[in-house]
C-alpha cells in the first residue's frame, strides 16, 4: 500500500508535466518561428516589430509614472511633482538652446521623422548635438572641393563583366560593426565601397569629395564644415539626409553594436559636438586641431531610415541583412549562398556615376567572393582562370610557382605585375622585451642588433627583392627619418657589445659565457610559421657573434597572448599599419603601456625606473619600452598641432627609439606583386601610390572582348602575346 | 640478468632462421650505429686537420675558432673553405673532411647562386639536395633518423616498463586491486592522446634545451600511450600465475616482487616482445606526424616530419626532398614491420603446440 501511495505521488506531477509539454507544443508563443523566405512577409515582419517595440516603451513608461508617484506617496514626499519633460535629465533651457526642440517639446524639422530613443539619445548628449539656423555658419570660412586634385581612374575604363575574387573563410555576418564584423570580407561591403563625407586622395595630401560637396576647417583648426552633396542617396533609393550623420553617432555609440572600440574612438571625447545648419550644412567639432582633421571626421552617414533605432535584437536581426549602402555594389540577401560565395552586384543607377573621384570606378557588373580555404588550392584555381587576380608577394609564388616562363605568362594569358607602391608597410621587427634580463642591459640589446644577419636573410630567402627596414616609423613621407638606418649585421660590434655586459669569453660551443659561467642565451618567439626559414637563419649566423638563440614557433593566437603577457624575451611580429598622415608611438613606446602606474610616478629623480614596478598587459608596448625623456616627448607629440613640430618631433622619437635600441626593423616590401588573368586592365600607371591591394581603390575593369579573345586562343592553344607580358610600374618608386 | 627459459631461446633461434626478417634487423641495427656515429661521416667539421705541423680532431671536442688556424675571425671555423685554403696555399697543412662536409643545421650559403633548394648534386656534396634555407637534406635524414630511433627506443623502453610494471601487479594479486587498477586504466586510455600532446608541448618552457625538449615530448608521449600493453600483460600474467611453477614458488617463500620479476616475467616476454618493432614503428610515425603538425622537436632540430612538411609545400620545385624523405621513412617502416613479422611468427605459440 505504502509503494502505492508513493508511486501516485510520482505519477501526479508526471502527468501534469506531459501535459504541458503538450499544451507548450500547442502554443504557436512557444514555438520556434518559421523562417520565411519572402522578402514581402519579412519586411510586414520588421513593422510589426516597431509598432511592439513603440508600444512597450509605452508600456513601461506608463508603468514606471504610477510606480514612481506611488512610490513617493509612500515615502510622503509631498513637494513631488512628475514632470514628464524633465525624464531626458537635462534640464529644458539647456536643451531648447541647442535647437534640438522647439519650446513646446517638438523636436527640430530635421529630426522629425527621428524615433524616441534616438531623440532622447540627443537630448541626453545635448552638449554634443545641436541644431542653429543657418546664419551661425562662419562667413569667413575656406571652402574646398577638391577640384585641384588629379582623378586617378581611367578614362578607358569599361563597365560589365563579372570579377571573381576569394576569401579565405566565409563571412560570420553581413553586417559592419559588432562582434564578427571585422573580418575580411567587410572590406568589399564596407571599406572599399561606402563613401564617405570626404576621402583622401591616395596621390596627394589633399581630399576629394564624397558625400561632401564642399568643406571648410574652422578657425579653431578643429571643426570642419561640410555642404553635402544633395543627389547623395543610399542603395534602397532613400536620399542621403544631414540627420543620418548625427544618427552614425547614436549608433557607433550604443551598447547594442557590441563594439566597445568603436564606443570609444566615436565617442563623446574625440568627436566633442555635431552642428546640423540645414539639409545641406553640417560641422564636426574635433579634440584637437591636427592637421588631417579633415580626414579624421569624414564620417560615413548611418541609413537612419533602415535602422529606426537599436536594441537588443540588433546583432541577430542584422546578421544577414545588409544596410543600405552609399556605395557601388550592394550586397543582398538573396545573392548569398552561405558557406560558398557573396555576389555584390553594381547599382546600375549609382547617384555618384558621374562624378569626378567615382567615374570610370567600380567596373566590373557584379564582384563574386567564393570561399577557398586553402591559399594553395586558391592559386591552382587562379591558373585556371576562375580567379581573376592573385597577390603573388610570396617569392616562391613570383619565382617559381608562376615564374616568367610558365606557359601562361609566356602565351600573354596572365599579367604579372610589380607596383610600386607609398604606404606604411606592415612593421615586421624583433621587438626585445627590455624588461626580461639580460636584455635589460643596453649592451646586450646592442649586440644583439649587430648580431642579427637580415642582409642574408633579405639577400638569400627574398632573393633581394625586399628592402630593409630602417626605423620605428618607415612609409610616412616626410614623417618617416631622412637618414637613419638600422644597425647592419657585425660580429665584431656585435661581440665588442655582449663584452661590455660581462659576456668576453666563448665557451666549449663557441657561445659567449660572462664570469658566473653563465651563456649568453635568448629565446626568439613568433606565431609566424612560414617564416621559420627566416630565424633558423638569425640562428645559424647569430652563432658567429656567440649568441645562442633559441626559437619557439607557435600558433598565432598563442604567442600573440605570450607577447600581451609580456612573457617573452624577444618576439618576431608584424602590426599592420595603414595610411595616416603621422605615425603612432604612443601604444608601442609610452611607459603607461608598460607598467600599471601612472605617468613619472615610475621613475626615481634621476630618470631610472623604480623597482617593484607592475606590468601592465595586453598593450602594444611588447618592448617594455620605459624612458622618461621619450614619454614626455611622446606625451608633446600626441597635443602637437603643428605640422612641421610633428614632423621633428617623430624625427626626434624615431631617433630616441633607434638609441633604446629596443626594436630590430626586419624588412619591408616596397611594391605589390600581383598576377592577373590579361582580360583584367589597369589605368597607364596601374592604381594610386597609396594602393596596398589590387582592389582597394576599384579603378581596374574587365575587358570582356579580350576575355573571349583570350579564352578563344587558349583552346587553340594560340599565344595572344609574342612575349611574356610581366610589367613592372615605377613611377611612385622611392629610394 | 633474467635467465632466458629454453622455449624463449628457442623461440629466439627460430627468429634467426626467418631471413627475411633477420638481416632486416641486422640492417636496421647498422643503420642505426652508422647513426650514431654520424659525426664521422656527415659533418661540418673536418676528420682530421694538420696544422704547421700539429694534428688537430676537431669531431668530438670542443669548438676551434678560426683564429686557432690562423683565420681572422673568432668563432668556429669553417674547415671546408680552411681546406681550400690549403690546397692554395700549399704549405703542406692539410684537412680531410667526413664523406658529406655539412652539418644538418647550417646554411651552405656559400654558392653565390643558392636561393634555396638546389637540386641534389655529387660535386657540391648535396647528395639529397637542400632545403629552403640551403641545409643538406641527407644531413638532416641521416640525424633525423638517429633522433627518432633514439626517441622510439627510448619509448619503447619507458611504456614498457610502466605496462609492465601495472600489468603484473593487476594480474598478480588479481580480486580488487586488479578491478580498481582496470577501471584506472580505461579511464586514462581515454584521455584523447593527440590534443594532450599539443597542448603540453606549447605550454613546454622556451628555456629548456633542445635536450630536456625532446626528452619531455617523449615523458609526455608515453604518459599517454602506456596503457595499451598494460592489457596484454594483465592477461599474460593471469594465465601464468596459475601455473604449478608459480605455486612452487610461493611455498618455497618468495615474495610478491620475486615472483613476478624472477618467475612471471621470462615467460610473459615473449608476448611483449612480438609487439617491440610495431610499437617502434608507430613512434617513428607519431613523432614524424606530430613535427609535421608543428609540435613535435624543436626548430631548427633535423626532423622527418619537418622535411616532409617543407617537401608537401614544394613538391614542384624541390621533388628530391619529397623522394628521399618518403623513401627513408618507408626504408625505415618496412625493415621495422619485416623484424616485426619474423618475431611474430618465431614467437608464435602454435608452431610448438604439436609435437615434433
Amino acid at each position: 500500500m505504502n509503494n502505492m501511495k508513493k508511486i501516485k505521488s510520482f505519477i501526479s506531477p508526471l502527468i501534469g508535466c506531459i501535459t504541458l509539454f503538450f499544451l507548450g507544443c500547442e502554443d504557436p508563443k512557444l514555438k520556434q518561428p518559421r523562417e520565411t523566405k519572402s522578402d514581402q512577409s519579412e519586411r510586414n515582419s520588421t513593422n510589426s516589430d516597431k509598432v511592439d517595440l513603440a508600444f512597450t516603451r509605452e508600456l513601461a513608461r506608463e508603468f514606471a509614472r504610477e510606480f514612481v508617484q506611488e512610490f513617493a506617496k509612500q515615502i510622503n514626499y509631498k513637494s513631488f511633482t512628475f514632470d514628464a519633460n524633465q525624464s531626458t535629465g537635462a534640464s529644458n533651457n539647456s536643451v531648447l538652446k541647442t535647437g534640438l526642440v522647439d519650446a513646446n517639446g517638438k523636436p527640430n524639422p530635421l529630426l522629425s521623422h527621428c524615433s524616441e530613443d534616438v531623440l532622447e539619445f540627443y537630448q541626453k548628449n545635448a552638449d554634443c548635438f545641436s541644431i542653429l539656423s543657418p546664419e551661425k555658419i562662419p562667413n569667413d570660412l575656406e571652402w574646398q572641393d577638391g577640384s585641384k586634385e588629379k582623378e586617378f581612374s581611367s578614362p578607358k575604363a569599361k563597365r560589365g563583366g563579372i570579377f571573381h575574387a576569394y576569401m579565405r573563410d566565409f563571412p560570420r555576418t553581413l553586417r559592419t560593426i559588432g562582434p564578427d564584423a571585422n573580418g575580411g570580407f567587410r572590406s568589399y561591403l564596407l571599406d572599399n565601397n561606402v563613401i564617405g563625407l570626404t576621402h583622401a586622395h591616395p596621390n596627394s595630401d589633399g581630399y576629394y569629395p564624397g558625400t561632401a560637396n564642399e568643406w571648410a576647417v574652422g578657425n579653431d583648426g578643429r571643426t570642419v564644415y561640410f555642404r553635402l552633396d544633395p543627389s547623395a542617396q543610399f542603395s534602397d533609393g532613400k536620399p542621403v539626409r544631414a540627420s543620418d550623420y548625427f544618427f552614425f553617432f547614436y549608433f557607433m555609440r550604443s551598447k547594442h553594436i557590441q563594439a566597445p572600440w568603436y564606443n570609444d574612438f566615436y565617442g563623446k571625447d574625440k568627436f566633442q559636438k555635431v552642428t546640423l545648419y540645414d539639409e545641406q550644412t553640417l560641422s564636426v567639432r574635433f579634440y584637437k586641431a591636427k592637421p588631417d582633421v579633415v580626414e579624421r571626421v569624414s564620417i560615413r552617414p548611418k541609413p537612419e531610415h533602415f535602422y529606426s533605432e537599436l536594441g537588443g535584437e540588433y546583432l541577430t536581426k542584422y546578421q544577414w541583412d545588409p544596410e543600405p549602402t552609399t556605395g557601388a555594389y550592394v550586397a543582398l540577401p538573396e545573392n548569398v549562398d552561405k558557406g560558398k560565395s557573396v555576389t555584390l552586384v553594381r547599382q546600375d543607377d549609382w547617384w555618384a556615376n558621374d562624378k569626378r573621384f567615382f567615374r570610370n570606378r567600380f567596373n566590373p557588373d557584379q564582384i563574386k567572393v567564393s570561399v577557398i580555404r586553402d591559399n594553395d588550392k586558391a592559386f591552382e584555381i587562379f591558373l585556371k582562370g576562375q580567379i581573376d587576380a592573385f597577390g603573388l608577394a610570396k617569392t616562391e609564388f613570383w619565382y617559381e610557382k608562376l615564374a616568367n616562363d610558365h606557359p601562361l605568362v609566356k602565351n600573354g594569358y596572365l599579367t604579372k605585375v610589380t607596383f610600386f607602391n607609398q604606404a606604411p608597410p606592415p612593421s615586421y621587427a624583433l621587438r626585445i622585451n627590455s624588461q626580461k634580463a639580460p636584455l635589460d642591459n643596453l649592451d646586450i640589446r646592442l649586440g644583439f642588433h649587430h648580431a642579427m644577419n637580415f642582409d642574408l636573410v633579405l639577400e638569400r630567402i627574398f632573393r633581394g627583392d625586399f628592402v630593409r627596414m630602417n626605423t620605428v616609423a618607415d612609409g610616412f613621407g616626410e614623417r618617416s627619418h631622412p637618414n637613419l638606418k638600422a644597425r647592419r649585421f657585425s660580429v665584431d660590434k656585435a661581440v665588442e657589445s655582449f663584452a661590455k655586459a660581462g659576456y668576453s669569453k666563448r665557451g666549449k660551443d663557441g657561445i659567449l659565457i660572462n664570469g658566473r659561467g653563465e651563456k649568453l642565451s635568448i629565446e626568439i618567439m613568433t606565431g609566424y610559421k612560414h617564416f621559420e626559414d627566416v630565424l633558423v637563419v638569425l640562428k645559424e649566423e647569430a652563432k658567429k657573434a656567440g649568441l645562442e638563440i633559441k626559437l619557439k614557433v607557435l600558433e598565432q593566437t598563442s604567442a600573440w597572448k605570450m607577447a600581451n603577457e609580456k612573457n617573452h624575451q624577444v618576439i618576431f611580429s608584424a602590426f599592420g599599419t595603414f595610411v595616416e598622415l603621422f605615425p603612432r608611438f604612443w601604444e608601442p613606446f609610452h611607459s603607461d603601456n608598460a607598467y600599471q602606474e601612472k605617468g613619472d610616478l615610475k621613475y626615481q629623480e634621476n630618470g631610472k625606473l623604480k623597482s617593484g614596478l607592475t606590468t601592465k598587459t595586453s598593450t602594444n608596448n611588447f618592448t617594455q619600452t620605459a624612458v622618461r625623456e621619450l614619454d614626455h616627448l611622446i606625451n608633446q607629440y600626441r597635443e602637437e598641432e603643428d605640422l612641421g613640430q610633428i614632423t621633428k618631433m617623430a624625427h626626434r622619437l624615431s631617433k630616441m627609439i633607434h638609441d633604446h635600441a629596443v626594436w630590430v626593423p626586419a624588412w619591408k616590401k616596397p611594391w605589390l606583386r600581383v598576377g592577373h588573368w590579361s582580360w583584367l586592365q589597369f589605368p597607364d600607371d596601374w592604381g594610386p601610390k597609396e594602393s596596398t591591394d589590387y582592389e582597394e581603390f576599384q579603378v581596374f575593369w574587365i575587358d570582356t572582348e579580350e576575355k573571349k579573345k583570350i579564352l578563344g586562343a587558349m583552346e587553340k592553344e594560340e599565344a595572344v602575346s609574342t612575349h611574356p607580358s610581366v610589367r613592372e610600374y615605377k613611377k611612385y618608386m622611392t629610394k | 640478468m633474467i635467465k632466458l627459459n629454453p622455449l624463449t631461446q628457442k623461440k629466439l633461434r627460430r627468429f634467426r632462421s626467418i631471413k627475411r626478417g633477420y638481416w632486416s634487423f641486422v640492417i636496421l641495427l647498422l643503420l642505426y650505429v652508422f647513426s650514431l656515429a654520424g659525426e664521422l661521416f656527415v659533418n661540418k667539421r673536418a676528420l682530421l686537420v694538420s696544422y704547421q705541423g700539429t694534428l688537430y680532431f676537431p669531431t668530438y671536442g670542443e669548438q676551434m675558432s678560426g683564429k686557432e688556424f690562423g683565420l681572422d675571425y673568432d668563432y668556429e671555423v669553417d674547415y671546408r673553405s680552411l681546406q681550400k685554403k690549403f690546397q692554395r696555399e700549399k704549405l703542406g697543412d692539410w684537412v680531410i673532411m667526413p664523406i658529406v662536409p655539412f652539418d644538418p643545421y647550417e646554411m651552405d650559403y656559400a654558392n653565390e647562386e643558392s636561393t634555396g633548394f638546389s637540386p641534389p648534386s655529387w660535386k657540391a656534396g648535396h647528395f639529397c639536395g637542400t632545403d629552403k634555407t640551403e641545409r643538406d637534406v641527407f644531413a638532416r635524414l641521416l640525424y633525423g633518423f638517429r633522433i627518432a630511433m633514439t626517441f622510439s627506443l627510448g619509448y619503447l623502453f619507458l611504456t614498457y616498463l610502466i605496462a609492465i610494471v601495472a600489468g603484473s601487479v593487476m594480474g598478480y594479486f588479481g580480486g580488487k586491486t586488479d578491478m580498481v587498477g582496470l577501471r584506472l586504466v580505461e579511464i586514462w586510455a581515454n584521455v584523447p592522446f593527440l590534443y594532450m600532446v599539443i597542448i603540453l608541448v606549447s605550454v613546454m618552457p622556451g628555456w629548456w634545451g633542445v635536450g630536456w625538449q625532446v626528452s619531455s615530448l617523449l615523458f609526455i608521449m608515453v604518459l599517454f600511450s602506456w596503457t595499451g600493453m598494460t592489457y596484454y600483460i594483465r592477461a599474460a600474467v593471469y594465465k601464468e600465475k596459475a601455473r604449478d611453477y608459480v605455486s612452487a614458488a610461493k611455498v618455497i617463500g618468495a615474495g610478491p616482487s620475486r615472483v613476478i620479476f624472477r618467475h612471471l616475467l621470462p615467460n610473459v616476454i615473449s608476448t611483449l616482445v612480438t609487439f617491440a618493432p610495431f610499437t617502434i614503428a608507430a613512434a617513428i610515425s607519431s613523432i614524424t606526424a606530430l613535427d609535421f603538425l608543428g609540435y613535435g622537436l624543436p626548430p631548427p632540430t633535423p626532423s622527418w616530419g619537418e622535411l616532409l612538411k617543407q617537401a608537401v609545400g614544394n613538391l614542384k620545385t624541390a621533388p628530391w626532398i619529397v623522394i628521399s624523405t618518403v623513401s627513408a621513412l618507408v626504408l625505415t617502416l618496412t625493415l621495422v614491420t619485416f623484424v616485426g613479422e619474423a618475431v611474430r611468427e618465431a614467437f608464435d605459440p602454435k608452431k610448438f603446440s604439436t609435437y615434433e
